[in-house]
């Protein structure tokens, strides 16, 4: 059976208004450390997760037994957990996603023995290297009483390389819904690179400087932000920046940020039926839109821009998942130093924390390629520097970002496998305030 | 399913591992939560599959599937995956007896026969106990989780373990210009989880301390911020709990130390000759990993490669002394897996500050001017381990002696050795309280652990507060 017609024999079993999201993956992670594999992990698994509503009463169950016994047990479960629900707003009713790339069968049919060779692939650079490389296939499925029946198969392979020894060390990381979009060798080489530019790493005094981020560190830094900022039920219960700023001008213009899954890593539909589009969260520095799922959307008197998350992760509200922030003209990160004359420049960040979030505060670390910025040039290795920023300062004045830009995977693979990343250029900015010194790069 | 571990194995050995094991996971979860005084989330989440680990050649493999018909040929792909990856060095088990016998935690009341309703019911009350003008939020959560797990190896071990937890917390929160405050009983992060049945939520009796945190909320949002500054700072059970986790836990645990999570969760500052010599602390820190502390939830009866729960020294008197490992390593005792898909790795078992002497108010009356920390709010460190920024819920200004003005928007900040050398006071038996975290992160593809901490407020010198963006 596809996850689609297990989806609709879960509803039919369940009886009454209900609603089916069935979860398949198949995954290989290959896991390296010192350029040698040391945890592979095969996953094979599939979830139903169960909602039913019945006279005013939500609930809902999960399994990954599949046979008709075990889905009437599960929908017996959802009942037994149903509980009063004044502001349930029904599930989705018939809509037809968008056509979308992201399955590929070369990615789909990567056995172990080719997951561990591309992943042995990175070993060949002159320092040890750390990290994955990794590909799955899943299949979502969702179908609702209501008539919303949809099935996508999506691909995703990435691999992440830390070259590193004693006192040096550098990443680079690939991402695509198509295998052969990932460089292992390619990957390995950026960061060893990197990291042989980071020996003997000098301290600098906290202050704030004007910084050049790679797009490894903008993308994890934006991500966090959207945790709270463009989230829907952040922004009713005002935690979000963004709760009394739409239509306001509160990032420099040159910012503008979409969250669009249309492609990358697509997702046409989100986990309780809405068709995906992109969504325009900030354009040219104004703030335009949160995310919504119905529940969120029911409360705010608007629709669902179709971002309910996946099961486990709905109590946390609506918030994107496929963030792009708009190139620039700059053809390069040197060009960008050349605009931040004086500065630091940042590979990666590490262990993000949210300080306050209405403000966007953030505190981390820098790690595996910092640097500092003499005279519009990347001059010499600095350990790695604790700061503490407001994103709204990080990007209320921008001086460039690059014309390119990189898809940067944005999932740790916790739970069930939804892969999402965000396409992002390097980026200038005049105010990343440094607050701490840490330890030089390396082991 | 002994037999289908059992099949695992024989299928793995006779496919030329060296040595396999197999754990077949039967896993429940159940959540409730309730926000501005509504049902907000019901989850029931059932899981059971299988995960195979096997040795061939001195190379890890590792397959997983939920199909349990199929434990053999899992078994053949974690061969397959290990064949594929040959390792340059042979790896070698630090030898245990075989584990063998049963496991369990008694509870008193089986959390899953509390209905849903009941579960909500007391999660009403604690939210009506909290409502105030100044409350923009309030929330309360309670959860539950059987585990049925067995073990067998080709070392001959054969263990069937279960257990149960529960957990349960409220929050409320407050909004105005300057920021959002956020109160918690009884701890941030999702409130706090414990071995045991329903009786572990009841025994928290969230109705009765609702009304402080909403009050707390509402003054905080009055409160002054808490000003920038190097002082002496005393923290609560609550956060040292966390400093514990994240400063000594994490850095102790052997496999960072080896480079094993080098690209994603770190490394460590520590190196592995470094036990039995280096100061990590002032001669009043006392830390031990226990793997048999009642209501743990690192408590077990033999962790996920077969090693009997122990208790031991990492830090004594300031020193290091000991690691958490697994046999790989030399040692064992440590490995734990989230679930049946995943390898284990090696965790934290239930890791303590031991106490010290003295009563609260003794901390207080040794402090002439400083801050008093209650409840985590963010937390980050670096790497290495080294760098921290922590952030709480709610300060105090400390007066000669007294607890002082409330204040806002604390942080601190500190570098690992450094700051436990500056500890000059942990306070006694009577103010230590266990903590139980359900959020630890971990390995690729990621792994949630689960893990108590114990400890007593305690007092450090010449502390960084107040940072601010």
């Amino acid at each position: 059976m596809t996850a689609l017609e297990i989806a609709h024999r879960a509803l039919e079993l369940a009886g009454g208004d209900a609603e089916a999201l069935v979860h398949v993956e198949r995954s290989g992670m290959a896991r390296f450390a010192a350029s040698e594999v040391h945890q592979p992990t095969l996953i094979e698994n599939m979830i139903v997760q169960l909602r039913v509503a019945a006279n005013g009463n939500v609930g809902s169950a999960q399994t990954n037994s599949v046979d008709d016994d075990a889905l009437r047990t599960l929908a017996e479960r959802a009942r037994a957990a149903a509980a009063p629900d004044p502001d349930f707003p029904g599930f989705a009713e018939a809509a037809k996603p968008a056509d979308v790339e992201g399955w590929d069968e070369e990615t789909a049919a990567l056995s172990p023995d080719e997951q561990a060779s591309r992943a042995a692939s990175a070993f060949d650079v002159p320092l040890p290297v750390y990290g994955f490389f990794t590909s799955g296939a899943t299949d979502l499925a969702l179908a609702t009483t209501n008539g919303f029946a949809a099935q996508q198969r999506l691909t995703d392979a990435s691999v992440r390389v830390l070259a590193a020894t004693e006192g040096a060390s550098g990443w680079a990381e690939r991402t695509s819904w198509r295998v052969a979009d990932v460089d292992p060798p390619g990957a390995a080489q950026e960061a060893a690179d990197k990291a042989g530019r980071t020996r003997e790493a000098v301290t600098v005094e906290p202050q704030r400087f004007r910084a050049v981020l790679e797009p490894y560190a903008i993308a994890e830094l934006l991500q966090w932000f959207a945790f709270s900022a463009w989230n829907g039920l952040a922004f009713l219960e005002e935690r979000s920046f963004f709760a009394d700023r739409l239509g306001k001008r509160v990032l420099d213009p040159k910012i503008s940020v979409v969250d669009d899954r249309t492609w990358d890593l697509p997702r046409p539909f989100d986990f309780e039926g809405t068709p995906t589009a992109p969504l325009a969260l900030v354009e040219e520095g104004v703030g335009r839109a949160v995310c919504w799922d119905r529940r969120t959307a029911a409360r705010a008197g608007t629709q669902s821009t179709g971002h309910a998350g996946p099961p486990a992760e709905r109590a946390w509200g609506p918030y994107p998942t496929a963030l792009r922030l708009a190139p620039g003209d700059a053809e390069s990160l040197e060009e960008l130093a050349e605009l931040v004359g004086d500065g630091i420049y940042v590979t990666r960040v590490h262990y993000l924390g949210i300080v306050q979030p209405r403000e966007g505060v953030l505190t981390g670390m820098t790690r595996d390629g910092t640097f500092r910025i003499r005279g519009g040039k990347i001059a010499e290795p600095l350990v790695n520097l604790r700061f503490t920023v407001a994103m709204p300062d990080l990007l209320g004045e921008v001086p460039g970002l690059t014309r390119y830009t990189q898809l940067c995977g944005q999932s740790d693979f916790y739970d069930e496998r939804y892969a999402i990343a965000a396409r992002v250029p390097a980026l200038a900015t005049a105010s990343f305030n440094v607050t701490g010194v840490g330890s030089e790069p390396g082991l | 399913m002994r037999e289908l571990c059992d099949a695992a194995v024989d299928a793995a050995v006779a496919a030329g591992a060296t040595y396999a094991d197999a754990r077949v996971v039967v896993r429940r979860d159940q959540r409730v939560s309730t926000r501005n005084r509504k049902a907000d989330d019901v989850t029931d989440v059932e899981s059971a599959g299988i995960g195979v680990r096997v040795l061939v050649g001195g190379a890890w493999g590792f397959a997983s599937t939920r199909d349990l018909t199929s434990a053999g040929d899992t078994a053949l792909r974690a061969v397959r995956f290990a064949t594929a990856s040959p390792g340059r060095h042979e790896r070698a088990l630090a030898p245990i007896a075989p584990a063998r016998g049963t496991w369990r935690i008694e509870v008193e009341i089986d959390p899953f026969s509390v209905t849903v309703d009941d579960k909500i019911s007391l999660l009403l009350r604690a939210e009506e106990a909290m409502q105030h003008a100044d409350v923009k939020v309030t929330e309360a959560f309670a959860s539950a989780r059987r585990e049925t797990k067995w073990f067998a190896s080709s070392e001959g071990a054969a263990t069937e373990q279960e257990r149960v937890e529960c957990g349960a917390g409220i929050d409320a929160t407050g909004v105005d210009d300057d920021g959002y405050q956020v109160r918690s009983y009884p701890s941030q992060h999702g409130g706090t989880t414990a071995l045991g049945g329903w009786e572990v939520v009841l025994a928290l009796e969230l109705e009765r301390e609702a009304p402080r945190v909403a009050d707390q909320v509402a003054a905080l949002l009055r409160a002054d911020v808490c000003p920038p500054t190097v002082t002496t700072v005393v923290i609560d059970s609550d956060q040292m709990q966390l400093q514990v986790h994240e400063s000594v836990g994490h850095p102790t645990e052997l496999d960072r130390v080896l480079g094993a999570e080098a690209a994603y969760a770190g490394t460590s500052f520590l190196r592995a000759g470094d036990a039995g010599s280096l100061r990590y602390g002032s001669p009043l820190m006392n830390i031990t990993a226990d793997a048999t502390t009642p209501l743990g939830l690192g408590t077990f009866g033999w962790d996920d490669e077969g090693v009997s729960a122990a208790r031991s020294d990492i830090v004594r008197e300031g020193v290091l002394v000991g690691w958490m490992d697994s046999r790989e390593l030399g040692g064992g005792g440590f490995m734990r897996a989230d679930g049946w898909a995943r390898m284990p790795l090696v965790r934290m078992t239930n890791l303590h500050l031991e106490p010290g002497d003295g009563s609260f108010d003794e901390l207080l009356d040794g402090v002439d001017e400083g801050i008093y920390l209650e409840t985590n709010k963010s937390w980050s460190i670096d790497d290495k381990r080294l760098n921290f920024q922590f952030g709480t819920q709610i300060a105090w200004e400390i007066r000669n002696g007294k607890l002082g003005r409330m204040l806002r928007d604390a942080t601190y900040t500190g570098v690992t050795p450094q700051f436990w050398a500056s500890l000059d006071a942990v306070a006694g038996p009577e103010e230590w309280k266990l903590g139980g975290l359900t959020n630890c992160g971990k390995g690729q593809p990621g792994q949630g652990a689960r893990v108590s901490h114990g400890a007593a407020p305690s007092r450090f010198r010449e502390v960084r507060v107040g940072v601010r963006a």
